[in-house]
Order: structure tokens, then sequence, then C-alpha cells
């Protein structure tokens, strides 16, 4: 009775929220408190996909939904992203029938690294896929050791998992003895035998401490790595970019497939390759799949292009207190090699939290706008001291700097000079405050 | 005059972009005529530093860091003795005390350079903090992200916090100061933020050196604004900061 109480009440408090406009966690909040144990309660798909890590859930959830519907399933997924227990509760109790039949062949979610053990303590998936774990909203998360720690107690012995074999510390999830499944990139020639980047997390063994050593990098700490002490290794992957060319926009994967990329960031390759094995691993043939990711631009609105005065934008969407994803756009632009102007925006740190944190600013790169293409870089928002500071121990040439704290002027002082193109990189908190003063290219 | 400043563990103990606090230093330091060179390893030659700095890491990073200092410490003492600062932050000041007890209730033993104790938690707080310091000095802002409740702590560096937590309550005395000895559970670049804090250090590290101490010491361009907005934002917002 609890269970069928709950249904109905999630189901109203959906629909009314949708004519408000709210959020979709609510109802879900109402039903567990109605019935605490109700994710407990109801029959799920066949297949629960469940993806998380640090960077790429969202992407890589749209990519795999999309693969799933053109291969023909019905498939139940948090395309708002809603990733707590409450979201989750909403998405499942608002698909399902008054009997507690959830409809659909998959059940595909987007689970919030820290509280995935909370959303998995009445269900588990039956394939999880983990994309990596970096520094990412540290005043919250504490530090990536402490996220995987965090996780351990959501995976279920049965649940077969889906790993970045070229994460050191999502490798090390394997340790806990389940299925196994491994995606990784293979050599290609923007891989450097050179760390890159304000600090190396994999400069030590996540299982023992040891030194590690590298054949190749990636990105970052992502690469081909082995402990010196303990055997923890890169393991072969059953996933593979079997050859990648991201001047071109090309790769290919498990040795066959050629896709185009609509987006040529490392990044994207990756989310591509998650989503690539999750539905490989459920039965979708190589040329469905394949046709879906080809050229595929995501909807999720990471990447933005507009027009402002005599420039051609694209808002490439950050993350605050994530030294990566930073990284990972900073390089993007770095590698385009036509003239460009950026303008980096650090106003509000979180749009769920409040700090003052800034630390984070130090372990982002900014080394890469000292490219001759770069011809301004634009600092603006209310951190914009925090961030001339750390610009002024960078080796960007301070000439090339403008500074305005309000962001509808860094916009105007755009508008009114220049043709070059122009780069936007901020945070979902940010990024509506330069968006709301440019011209969209697609609305 | 050159000085020497030695970053330890300079990868494992930079969880927070700790290492920018030395590159401040050496800024300032520079604007000033002085030399800088930066020795940075896991167990480097003590006996010419000016300055010895250890910044934050993983817990587990810790209790490397706490090995691999362990042969060490006659060479912090030595430095101490001969005048030169010794600044940990972090949960490098732990190390520093007479033991770390983990969640596994394992004691690790501590350098024994202070009378401390740590133990850890299961739970993380962290939070943004704003320092009380005496009258004429600026407050320490900055942020903190630990598990852990310090206790024995008789001359804190902070007698008490206007935001965040101390030592082992909420508001209460931080960090750990005695002599050239200075510890601070902050993390991250805190002489980045606070142009004050780094000054009190740079003093000690010039009459360590037996450089001459300007009344005035330099600020990095931005370095006074970044700091007051930070200062106003959260005695503005920072009700809810944790």
């Amino acid at each position: 009775m609890r269970r069928f109480l709950a249904i109905i009440l999630c189901k109203l408090m959906r629909v009314v929220g949708k004519m408000l406009g709210r959020g979709s966690s609510l109802p879900g909040q109402f039903a567990l408190k109605v019935c605490p144990d109700v994710l407990g309660r109801v029959k799920l798909p066949p297949y629960v996909i469940a993806v998380t890590g640090s960077n790429g859930k969202t992407s890589t959830v749209e990519m795999i939904a999309a693969i799933l519907k053109a291969a023909g399933k019905n498939v139940v997924y948090n395309a708002e992203g809603s990733n707590q227990i409450e979201g989750v509760t909403t998405l499942i109790l608002s698909q399902c029938d008054l009997r507690g039949q959830v409809r659909g062949d998959v059940l595909l979610l987007e689970s919030d690294e820290r509280y995935a053990r909370h959303t998995f303590h009445w269900f588990h998936p039956t394939h999880f896929v983990i994309t990596n774990l970096y520094r990412d909203q540290l005043t919250r998360n504490g530090h990536p050791q402490w996220v995987y720690d965090a996780i351990l107690p959501a995976i279920h012995p049965s649940t077969t998992l889906v790993l970045n074999a070229d994460d050191p510390l999502v490798a090390c999830f394997a340790h806990q003895g389940n299925p196994v499944k491994w995606f990784g990139l293979e050599a290609w020639p923007g891989a450097t035998k050179e760390h890159h980047g304000m600090y190396h997390d994999g400069a030590f063994c996540p299982a023992c401490g040891a030194p590690m050593e590298y054949e190749l990098y990636h990105y970052n700490h992502i690469g081909h790595y082995h402990c010196t002490q303990c055997g923890h290794h890169r393991p072969h992957p059953d996933f593979a970019v079997t050859g990648l060319d991201l001047e071109a926009g090309q790769l290919v994967l498990d040795g066959d497939t050629p896709i185009q990329l609509a987006f040529r960031s490392i990044y994207n390759v990756y989310n591509i390759l998650a989503a690539w094995s999750a539905c490989r691993m459920i039965g979708v043939d190589k040329h469905t799949a394949a046709g879906v990711i080809n050229n595929y631009i995501l909807k999720n609105g990471r990447m933005v292009r507009f027009t402002l005065g005599h420039h051609k934008g694209t808002l490439l969407t950050s993350k605050h207190e994530n030294s990566v994803a930073y990284d990972t756009n900073l390089r993007y632009i770095r590698d385009l090699g036509t003239p460009c102007s950026v303008l980096v925006v650090v106003d509000s740190i979180s749009r769920k939290y409040f700090t003052g944190e800034t630390s984070w600013l130090w372990d982002i790169d900014f080394d890469l706008l000292s490219a001759p293409h770069v011809q301004r870089v634009v600092l603006s928002g209310r951190y914009v001291h925090d961030l001339a500071l750390r610009f002024e121990c960078s080796s960007v040439p301070q000439d090339k700097l403008v500074l305005s704290a309000s962001i509808p002027q860094a916009v105007e002082f755009l508008e009114g000079s220049g043709d070059e193109d122009l780069y936007v990189v901020t945070c979902f908190s940010d990024r509506d405050k330069v968006l709301d003063r440019v011209e969209l290219e697609d609305k | 005059m050159k000085l020497q400043f030695v970053h330890l563990c300079p990868q494992r103990m930079s969880l927070y972009g700790e290492y920018a606090n030395l590159v401040m230093l050496q800024r300032m330091a520079q604007e000033l005529g002085h030399a800088v060179e930066i020795v940075a390893g896991e167990a480097p030659d003590l006996s010419k530093a000016h300055l010895i700095y250890m910044g934050c890491g993983t817990e587990q990073a810790q209790k490397f860091a706490l090995e691999v200092l362990r042969p060490q410490v006659d060479g912090l003492k030595g430095a101490l003795d001969r005048g030169a600062v010794v600044l940990f932050t972090g949960n490098a000041m732990e190390v520093l005390g007479q033991s770390i007890t983990d969640t596994q209730g394992k004691v690790w033993e501590g350098l024994g350079l202070t009378e401390f104790t740590t133990i850890e938690t299961r739970q993380r707080t962290p939070h943004d903090v704003i320092a009380n310091t005496p009258p004429g000095y600026s407050p320490v802002v900055g942020f903190m992200n630990k598990c852990s409740l310090t206790a024995g702590v008789s001359t804190p560096m902070f007698e008490s916090l206007e935001m965040g937590f101390g030592n082992d309550c909420q508001r209460g005395p931080e960090g750990y100061l005695s002599g050239n000895l200075m510890a601070t559970h902050l993390t991250g670049p805190v002489l980045v933020k606070n142009p004050a804090l780094a000054h009190e250090v740079l003093r000690r590290v010039l009459t360590c050196a037996g450089a001459e101490v300007p009344q005035t010491l330099p600020v990095l361009p931005h370095q006074q604004e970044a700091y007051d907005v930070t200062l106003r934002e959260l005695r503005s917002k920072g009700e809810n900061a944790g």
C-alpha cells in the first residue's frame, strides 16, 4: 500500500512540478518519506546501467541513451541529470505502472559519485560505468581517493564494472572482485612521454603508494601506467580507441569502426568510448552504435555557438573547481591555431552552494593560453582579481590581459572590438551571465 | 642575497594548489632583490634552508610523507635551532605532533616536534574560514578540507575563528605556532590569499637569512583586492558555508 501511495504521489507531484517548471528532486523526496524502501519494491528492467565519475557522466549517458534508442530499446533515463537518490526515485516512480513495474528495456542512470551508495542501497546496476576520478569540487568531495572510498559501498558484488583502464585510481575498483570490462585509448600521435599539467595525481600508485611509471600520457594522469612495486598496471582494454587523429577529428573503435568527431576533444573521445563499451556489452551491434555516435553533437549544451559583434563565439562549458575540465578546454583552444580571444569568467564558484575557495585556479594550466594565436585574454567576474593573480604567475604575456569585474562590461568590450574567434571558458554557474548577452546560433 | 626554500614531498603533498605558497614567497622575495632557490623533494638536504614547507595531501599520502620525513627529524630540529622557518599547512600539520590515529584505529607515531595528537574522523568537514588575528592584523581567510581533530595545542596560530572549525571545535583555536614552527590546517595557497600572513612568514625567513627586513613588504598586483573580495564575500554570504 505504501508503495502504491508513493508511486501515485510521485506521479502527481511530477505532473504539477512540470507545469510549474520545478526541478525533479522534490517528488522523489516526498515518495521516499511515504515509503523509504520504495526503490527496493519496484520491478526494474533487465538492464540497469549506471554512469558515475568526475567528468563525462552527462555526455556519456546522453550518448548511451541515443544509441539504445536507435537500437530500438525503450530507455528510461534521467535526461535532466538529477543524479542523487531523490531525482532517481522521481525518475523510476514516474516511469513505472501502479503495480511497480518500470516500463522500459533499460534503466539508465547518471549517478552522483558521492551519493551512489544511497541510490544503490535498494537496488543495484547490472552495469556500472566509471569514467574517471579527478580533482573535482574538492570543497565538497575532499579529494579523488575520498570519492573512490565513497563509491566502493555502492558496488554490489554481482554488478559488472565498466572501467576506464587508463585511470589508475578507477582501475583499483577491479580489486573488489567484480566482473570487469575495460575501455581505453591506445597510443596515438597526441600522447606524450612526459607529464603535462600543474600537478600529477598519477605520480604515485593509488594501491600501494610507490612511484608509478608511464609509457605514455593521454592527458593529466590518464595514460598507460604501471606501478614500480605492486604490479598495479593499465589492464588491456576490452573496448578500445585503436586509432585517433584529433586534428582530423577521426577515431577508430575496436580496430574496424571509424568515427568522425563533431567535437575534437580528448574528453569527447572517452565519452564516446564509454558509451560504445556499455552499449556493445548489452548487445547493440557496431553498425547501429557507430551510426549514432558518428558526428554526434551533444544536446546537453556543454558547447554553445554564438555571435557577438564581429566575433564568432563558442562557449566551452568547464566546471569551476575542476582543473582537468579547464585544462581540456584550454588545450582545445591552444591546438586550434587560429587567431582568437578567450574570455574566462569566475563569478559564482558553484550554483549549488556558496564558497569563496579559489585554490583550484592554481591547478589549472593557464600557460596553455600563452600560444601566439591567442590574441587577448579577458578575465571577468567577482573573482577577477584571483584570476589576475593566477595569470600574473603564468607565462601568458601580461599585455594580452584585459580585466573587468563586470561581466556585462567584459562582453560589451569584446562586442565593440575585434573580429577574431572568441572562446568563453566558464562554468554552468556563470555561463548564462554571458549567453544572455550574445546571439545564440541555435535558439 | 640568496634564499633557499625547501618544498617537502611536493607531489604527494600539494593537493589543493599548495605549491603556489612558495611561488608567492619567491615572487615577494625577488621583488626585494633576493634570489630564491626552491629545492623540492622527498628527502632533500635541510641544512641550508631558510624555509621548509609542506602542504596538504590525501590521508594515505600524509602517512607516506610521515614515514619519508621520520629520518629527517633531526634535520628539522636543527633547522629550527638555527632560525629557519618550518611551515606545514593542511594535514601536514598533523605529522608534527605526537601521533595520528587513523579511522581503522591504527596509531601512527608523529615526528614529535610538538605535543599535540590527532584523531582522524570518518566525517569530512570542508568549509570556508575566517581566522581572527590580534588587533591591527588582517583576519586570515581561506579554506579547510579536513577529516580530523587535533587536541593538546597549547600555542595555536589563531586564538579563535570567526568562521570555520578549529583544531578540535567549531570556531575554536586553530593551528600551532611556537618560535618559527608554524602550522595551520588551512589548505591551499593560504599565503597567496593572505598577503599579511605571507609577510609574517617572509619576515622570519629574511631574519633567518640575516637579510634586511624592510618596514613595507611587497604585495603582488591584485593580491590585496583578491583578499578583500574573499573577506567581503565570506562575511556577506558565508553563514551557510559549513
